[in-house]
């Protein structure tokens, strides 16, 4: 697998707005009533006024050892040699949850059937969809961008080959991924303690205000 | 700010959810394991009778077919509690078709505990049926009753005396059925791999904690339904006690190393199951394990090397049957107590956006 698909993640341009997660609920027709393929969870400590927050938006990474895989009895999952995204046969699943033990990111999720399904990174729509489709295709070659990526407003997510989210990502993330930071199995930003790193973010932020208030 | 904020997150940031696993989980781990322990009691009681060459009706008998009675009986509860918990029954059945990836513990542990059945049935009908058996007396023989009663018995004889395979072969079918009997520590390794738990991601200290009390469980709880109809304590039974007693010692030197990790790890999740085995209702069930194996520890050693060296008084005789069935009876309540734990006290590891 030369440049599987993998997803990117920037804690400092995330606003926890939750677009991700109802983007993803809306495209695979999943329970409204709570997050379930892509989660945003609101990291938090202390109280008012020394309260502190931080969203964090998850959902299978797609791992390149994919653990899940290594598990399911039933050979339900596959790591696809074409793309490197993790699907799931529901025709073969038996409801184990083995999967969801072996998932560093808590990533599966199961229904009322008790059936396994979770992210596939929009390569169908709904549970079981991305099983046996043709391969993945970037938006600019006809591909559907995934959802989480193209409803989120702080452009915290970006889903792509590995080669193309490591050039879009900091070179402290891509140094951090390659020295396996997360068992390189997804590329996250540092949160913006560094000064220099802040300052780009601020930077690229007021371009962009300016480029919109230019009109 | 937030740089600030992250490193004191895995204080608490437990936002990984655990509870993809119920009761059914810890009884299916249990049960797995005593089916081997109850397995091995049979045949080595077999192994002890054709050794020594007693006559019919000698007390290895019974062991044998309590042994593979309680071994048949734990791997169907076994069974039907794992079944109980998927989503899909038939496909579980159909595990021969559907249960293909042989790097899952599921999958090797599905043929392990299904071969194993398959072997204390086989074992279990040789020593109920027969021309042997016929001459013998004793309360495991109970199924006779039933089959005699439906008209069956001389039939169920009559057959096991044609398949009856030779001593070789019988030999054969012990061996290979006791390498299946500890091929239950397959029951640990299901838990050790996952990696994001660690409280189980011990791949040495779990699986061996899990077979040598599945075993001592096992042999024990065998034994101890032995002792209810056969109360003399003779030499064979002063042997089991001691290997239960030292299975029982062995599972707490693997406990007490697994209990030291978790409490000395750096990994929030692990402080996490820690503190929930230190505190609340956990606490009670976690002091409960250790008294269960640390009686059957002592109740095995002093009665067991007793009733080996021929040196159990009559008066010590009389208690001593009770004081092993109340040992051993609550060393399996604690074994099984050993897996809920395991299971309610688990706790993932956070992936948290790090500096």
């Amino acid at each position: 697998m030369e440049d599987p698909w993998m997803f990117y993640f920037d804690p400092n341009r995330c606003i926890g707005c939750h677009a991700c997660s109802i983007a993803c609920k809306q495209r695979h027709d999943r329970d409204p009533e709570s997050d379930d393929w892509r989660t945003v969870t609101h990291l938090s400590r202390g109280e008012y006024p020394e309260f502190e927050e931080l969203p964090v938006s998850m959902s299978c990474m797609h791992c390149h050892d994919a653990p899940c895989e290594t598990v399911c009895p039933p050979d339900a999952i596959t790591k696809r040699e074409e793309d490197g995204i993790v699907t799931v046969d529901r025709d073969r699943c038996i409801g184990c949850h083995y999967c969801a033990w072996a998932c560093p990111f808590g990533a599966p999720t199961y229904d009322d059937t008790g059936l396994m399904s979770k992210c596939n990174m929009c390569l169908g729509q709904g549970p079981g969809s991305g099983h046996d489709q043709p391969p993945k295709e970037k938006p600019e070659d006809g591909g559907l961008q995934p959802a989480c990526e193209s409803s989120c407003v702080g452009d915290a997510i970006k889903a792509g080959p590995r080669s193309e989210v490591l050039d879009h990502a900091s070179e402290k993330a891509a140094v951090r991924f390659e020295n396996d930071a997360y068992g390189g199995r997804v590329v996250v930003e540092p949160v913006g303690d560094d000064a220099e790193l802040s300052a780009a973010i601020r930077e690229d932020e007021t371009d962009q205000s300016a480029a919109w208030l230019n009109g | 700010m937030l740089g600030e904020l992250l490193p004191l997150m895995t204080d608490f940031a437990r936002w990984l959810p655990a509870d993809y696993w119920d009761l059914s989980i810890p009884v299916y781990l249990f049960f797995a394991a005593v089916a081997g322990g109850a397995y091995i009691t049979g045949a080595s009681a077999c192994y002890i009778r054709a050794r020594r060459e007693s006559g019919p009706c000698c007390l290895e008998s019974e062991i044998a077919r309590w042994g593979f009675m309680t071994a048949v009986a734990s791997a169907a509860i076994a069974g039907l509690a794992v079944l109980s918990h998927l989503a899909v029954i038939s496909r579980a059945v159909l595990f021969p078709i559907y249960l293909t990836n042989f790097s899952s513990w599921i999958t090797i542990g599905t043929w392990i505990l299904v071969l194993l059945a398959v072997f204390s049935v086989i074992c279990l009908l040789l020593q109920l049926f027969g021309e042997q058996a016929a001459e013998e007396s004793g309360a495991s023989l109970w199924p006779r009753v039933i089959f005699a009663k439906l008209g069956l018995l001389e039939l169920a004889d009559r057959l096991v005396d044609a398949v009856r395979p030779p001593m070789a072969v019988f030999a054969a079918l012990h061996v290979v059925g006791s390498i299946l009997a500890l091929a239950t520590i397959y029951t640990g390794f299901e838990l050790a791999i996952v990696e994001t738990v660690p409280l189980w991601n011990m791949s040495v200290v779990l699986p061996m904690a899990f077979l040598t009390s599945g075993i001592a469980a096992g042999v024990g709880v065998t034994l101890a339904i032995t002792m209810l109809f056969e109360r003399e304590i003779g030499p064979v039974f002063g042997g089991y006690a001691v290997v239960v007693s030292i299975f029982s010692a062995l599972s707490l030197v693997f406990i007490a190393y697994g209990w030291q990790e978790i409490a000395t790890s750096d990994a929030p999740a692990a402080a996490a199951s820690h503190a929930e085995l230190t505190s609340g209702a956990l606490y009670v069930g976690v002091w409960l394990v250790a008294l269960g194996f640390l009686l059957s520890v002592v109740a095995g050693l002093a009665i067991g090397i007793a009733a080996l060296t021929d040196r159990l008084s009559d008066r010590a005789e009389r208690l001593g049957g009770p004081a092993l069935i109340g040992s051993f009876g609550l060393l399996f309540v604690s074994a099984l107590i050993l897996r809920v734990l395991l299971l309610l006290a688990a706790e993932q590891n956070p992936v948290v956006v790090a500096l």
